[in-house]
């Protein structure tokens, strides 16, 4: 089984739409690979008592979620065969609008790239050690809560 | 004997601080039981104990220089 190093998951901000598009890019050299998914997550402006959501400010028990997210990941390539998966969430501030969560598999064949994107994205929801202050318009904030 | 304690998302606002040397603490029952008498706040916090990043329920040991982290729901993703 291929041994692979821990990757760093997290970005300082949002997440650009050109990483994303790079991504893509970088795999095209990688012709076994017949299917790709993408999950993005972005911030929605929630309305709560009348605020709207301005912003997220993620943190996280960093060193954790990312020995945890390579327990994760080699689990799920080994699952579903994956030919490759990356994964990134955002630290700090993300603005309304922008991608915080980006999970992308690729694999030979379509059904097994869905299938590990979905759980990846459920996996990451329920095990990693993120958390997320929403920011209101006026400056006050609350924590915010999976469902 | 000291053990570092970390307080992660809502913690923080209930201590003030994100991080805390705890000395003279030798299980995680005894480690509750300090940090719920330095910050009552926390008896009704919801929160699971990560002993040097392994999630523990029940009561363990602690080792010196071990890291102790109290973390809330999780809200990533």
């Amino acid at each position: 089984m291929k041994i692979r190093k821990p990757k760093n998951i997290f970005i300082q901000g949002a997440i650009a739409p050109s990483f994303i598009a790079d991504s893509i890019q970088h795999h095209s050299s990688k012709t076994q690979i017949g299917g790709h998914s993408i999950f993005l997550g972005q911030v929605r402006s929630d309305e709560i008592d009348g605020k709207q959501v301005a912003a997220i400010e993620y943190t996280a028990y960093e060193e954790m979620a990312q020995e945890k997210m390579h327990e994760i990941r080699e689990a799920v390539i080994e699952k579903y065969s994956l030919t490759c998966m990356h994964v990134h969430h955002s630290l700090g501030k993300v603005n309304a609008g922008e991608i915080c969560f980006f999970v992308f598999t690729s694999s030979p064949h379509r059904k097994a790239a869905t299938e590990a994107c979905n759980e990846m994205v459920e996996r990451v929801k329920a095990e990693l050690p993120i958390w997320g202050k929403e920011l209101f318009e006026d400056e006050s904030y609350q924590w915010k809560v999976n469902q | 004997m000291s053990v570092t304690v970390l307080f992660f998302g809502p913690l923080v606002d209930v201590t003030g601080i994100r991080t805390l040397i705890l000395q003279q603490v030798t299980d995680t029952d005894s480690l509750r039981q300090q940090l719920h008498a330095r910050y009552p706040t926390l008896i009704n916090a919801q929160y699971l104990l990560a002993v040097d990043k392994q999630i523990t329920k029940e009561n363990t040991a602690l080792k010196d220089n071990e890291t102790v982290a109290l973390l809330p729901p999780y809200a990533g993703g």
